[in-house]
């Protein structure tokens, strides 16, 4: 039989580096073939070949058989191939409706159609099941919808081919699992899905066929029933995972207080309402939870980037409250923020000037007010070694690494600040499994040598593998502290999702 | 390999002012051709009147003078990422200022020099704060203050020289201050050349503010307030305190570019001597023509002004008017503001890009 799409020794050089080395897939009708790689793997380069934005060093490219080629999106999407990118291209100023039919509008009398339009969308989204109202605007959908938008897009263009770039990266997990259902769904209805991920668990879930890249070269080409997570795993990084470090017994006195803080917030109900939590010496304490219920206020609470409206923060003996960003850093803070574009990093400045941020007023590094690039610039090489962080050179844009290694730059500086406490946001959020590995295992020393971590992240299993114990949060209130050996993944969406546990299981909990 | 990266590096930052400026040219060109006239011939004359003999060079640098501190302090405020519209009203507070404490302050010729230039900078500093201050404490848009109190900083100052500090000694009643003592005056370069020492504290200022952009903590703090605002508050710095001190520095080197001419140049203050030739709306543009780069922003500045001292010597000499100046930086301008340019490079540099991988 003849494939849908068949890309055969895929080469492509830039200068001596080979970006991707002899890669072949091939992709049937109503599959969903799975590319998994970690950062650097060569999964974008073989993508954007396809999608026409680079032209192949050399191999060919089949569709439906034939040989074709691609000079650009507009071709590629012409010949049946959409891509939804990882970082949506909307229009947020513009209704739903609109975004999906740009450049494809249908037109009445040279006149915009905007009613056939509408129903047009409807239409296609009742046929794939990906609910969205036509006419609200773009700016004022969540993440999962913008998506879903992104992905009517490509249907309306007419894709047989679509093309989703680690779609899952931004979604919560509910939106996870629908956005699953939905990929499902579009390869029941004969569309053949090409998913770019390093989430193994879901492409367990809804892959047919899975092709591992490495180092720009196919590692691993099986079935989904043939396979397991550790065996892709293993093909992905090339040896086997590492096992955590021990944890050794030392919860110590209490190290982080936070107690009763409230924020009014602009609704009817306080985004923090009366939240009390304690974090002691050599301890994780996780916080779980569906975003948007309080945890980045509560982060930015304690590192001072908003103010309470009630209640008290202590580091140690320090009374932390109403003071500045700058105090609490000096008072033994550091802070991994949860959006590494948005706070952790300037993506214009070079990497040499986001390492240096906190470390160019430090005496070490500072001499009448004049900055000692000189001495710092071993220290940033360091952390370059030791987390190894691809980087072309310091004095390149911090935005032209690649999310994992700049989320490592960020981790390495935070770390180096070698403070008793540490605030993790998302430590790991869109970084590949060998990048997780370090910072897991950063993270885990840290907390072994007897420092206070306060790690919130949206992954549970994150959670559950480095936490002490763990907080759930719930409309601005912390619900229930379980301890590591009691929290199960379900005891924690329960109440992640507001339910009461039953009796049964709450009595265990230690207070905060 | 290493040394064709570094050149590269350093040409970078100038191909895109330049390609403006060659666009701006060619756009003149057409106009020049469209009227009629020898595009060579004219852009000749234009060179000369520019940089022909050491007259019209000396003569370009002084008029350069006011633009290149006008941008070095615009250029502060960019690269703090506030858009300072006021340089205008500051230039000229500050130059009014300058001249009043020169006239005013007791002393000897060195003191009133001393109070002039303090003056003439406070002067524009707090001016500038104010809008800063506005700003901060109640969220009043800073290009849009800015912008307006230049109508009031202008016209204050029109009435001042209008009406209590009037020359009155002349028999025409012009809207001036009388002549400052000749002891403050700041020394010619060259007998007999216009070109002052304000240009060399220009072009000192310039190296200045390159190295405390470049090297020092607080230079740290004010260029990535302006590359993401949100990091630097998370990094601990302080966003007020940061945006204050640019807006004083950026303001107050306006008031010196105002303080410069009077003390340089006009020897008082005359009502329209600094907003008629545009020198802030000049600088403006190269401040943004350079990236707010202080060494590229002194560059530019002297190319603008050369630009505007040619343009004269063509209109003396041949029969194009002296609005093609006036084309050619339109189309910079346009240019420059749009970063046509920047974002054409920026695709033909994704394009070829290695680490487009994820």
């Amino acid at each position: 039989m003849t494939y849908r799409l068949e890309m055969k020794e895929m080469t492509k050089k830039y200068g001596d580096f080979l970006a991707n080395d002899g890669i072949s897939i091939q992709l049937k009708k109503g599959e969903v073939l799975a590319i998994v790689g970690e950062n650097g793997a060569g999964k974008t380069t073989l993508m954007r070949m396809l999608y026409g934005l680079e032209q192949p060093t050399s191999g060919e490219i089949k569709l439906n058989g034939d040989q074709t080629q691609f000079y650009g999106p507009r071709d590629s999407i012409k010949q049946g191939i959409g891509m939804v990118h990882q970082h949506f291209m909307l229009f947020s100023d513009f209704t739903v409706t609109e975004n999906i039919v740009i450049g494809h509008e249908p037109i009445n009398n040279g006149f915009f159609n905007r009613k056939l339009a509408s129903e047009q969308v409807q239409k296609l989204s009742d046929q794939y099941k990906i609910p969205v109202n036509p006419s609200k605007k773009a700016g004022d959908c969540s993440v999962g919808e913008q998506q879903r938008i992104e992905i009517l897009k490509v249907l309306y263009q007419g894709a047989e081919i679509i093309i989703l770039d680690e779609p899952t990266a931004v979604l919560t997990p509910f939106e996870v699992d629908e956005l699953l259902k939905t990929i499902r769904y579009l390869a029941d209805q004969g569309k053949s899905i090409i998913l770019i991920t390093h989430k193994l668990p879901e492409v367990m879930k809804v892959a047919d066929h899975v092709t591992v890249l490495r180092n720009g070269r196919v590692t691993g080409n099986v079935k989904k029933v043939d396979t397991s997570i550790d065996e892709l795993a293993k093909m992905m990084v090339g040896r086997e995972l590492q096992q955590l470090s021990e944890r050794n017994q030392l919860k110590g006195e209490p190290l982080l207080e936070v107690e009763a803080i409230s924020i009014k917030g602009k609704g009817s109900k306080p985004v923090l309402d009366q939240l009390s939590l304690t974090v002691h010496r050599g301890e994780i304490v996780g916080i779980a939870g569906v975003s948007g219920n309080g945890q980045s206020e509560l982060i930015q609470a304690i590192t001072g980037l908003t103010s309470v409206d009630q209640g008290d923060i202590r580091l140690g003996s320090t009374n932390l409250t109403g003071k500045s960003v700058a105090f609490r850093r000096n008072e033994g803070l550091a802070h991994i923020p949860e959006d590494r574009f948005l706070w952790g990093a300037a993506k214009e400045a070079t990497i040499e000037e986001t390492g240096m941020m906190g470390y160019y007023n430090k005496k070490a590094f500072n001499k009448y007010s004049f900055i000692l690039k000189k001495s710092f610039r071993g220290v940033v090489k360091g952390w370059i070694d030791r987390f190894e962080i691809k980087a072309k050179s310091l004095d390149d844009k911090s935005g032209n690494l690649s999310g994992g290694n700049l989320q490592k730059l960020i981790v390495a500086r935070e770390l180096g600040f070698e403070t008793d406490f540490l605030i993790a946001a998302e430590p790991t959020r869109g970084v590949d499994i060998g990048a997780m590995e370090y910072i897991h295992e950063a993270i885990l020393e840290k907390r072994n040598r007897g420092d206070g971590i306060l790690l919130v992240s949206s992954e549970l299993s994150e959670i559950l593998l480095l936490s002490d114990r763990i907080a759930v949060m719930f409309e601005g209130k912390i619900v229930d502290i379980l301890n590591r050996r009691d929290a199960t993944e379900e005891r924690l969406s329960v109440l992640m999702a507001g339910g009461k546990e039953d009796e049964s299981s709450t009595k265990n909990t230690t207070t905060a | 390999m290493n040394l064709q990266r570094k050149i590269q590096q350093l040409l970078k930052p100038l191909s895109q002012p330049l390609l403006a400026v060659l666009i701006g040219l060619f756009t003149g060109a057409l106009a020049i051709a469209l009227i009629g006239e020898s595009v060579i011939d004219t852009y000749k004359v234009m060179w000369d009147g520019a940089f022909g003999n050491f007259y019209f060079l000396t003569a370009t640098l002084a008029r350069a003078t006011p633009i290149i501190l006008v941008g070095l302090g615009l250029a502060i405020a960019f690269r703090a990422g506030v858009f300072n519209m006021g340089a205008e009203g500051q230039m000229v507070l500050g130059a009014v200022c300058a001249a009043l404490a020169s006239l005013y302050v007791p002393g000897s010729g060195f003191v009133k020099l001393l109070s002039a230039f303090l003056a003439g900078f406070l002067a524009g500093g707090l001016w500038s704060l104010l809008a800063g201050w506005m700003e901060v404490k109640y969220k009043v848009q800073l290009l849009i203050s800015t912008l307006l109190l230049n109508y009031v900083a202008v016209l204050f100052a029109g009435y001042l020289v209008a009406e209590p500090f009037q020359d009155k000694s002349g028999s025409a009643a012009l809207a001036q201050t009388p002549m400052i003592d000749q002891a403050v005056w700041l020394p010619k370069l060259f007998t007999g050349m216009s070109v002052h020492m304000g240009f060399v504290i220009a072009v000192i200022g310039a190296v200045v503010l390159y190295v405390a952009l470049q090297f020092t903590s607080s230079g740290y703090e004010v260029r990535m307030l302006g590359k993401n605002p949100f990091f630097a508050e998370y990094g601990g710095i302080n966003k007020s305190k940061v945006l204050l001190f640019s807006m004083f520095f950026s303001g107050g080197i306006s008031g010196l570019a105002g303080t410069v001419e009077v003390l340089g140049s006009q020897y008082r203050y005359v009502e329209g001597a600094l907003t008629v030739p545009g020198y802030a709306w000049t600088g403006l543009m190269a401040a943004l023509l350079a990236n707010s780069n202080p060494l590229g922003t002194a560059a530019a500045a002297i190319l603008l002004a050369a630009l505007q001292t040619g343009a004269m010597g063509m209109e003396r000499n041949t029969e194009v008017p002296l609005e093609i100046a006036s084309v050619i930086q339109g189309v910079l301008i346009l240019f420059v503001t749009a970063k046509f340019t920047l974002n054409w490079w920026k695709v033909k540099k994704k394009a070829s890009d290695i680490n487009g991988a994820v």
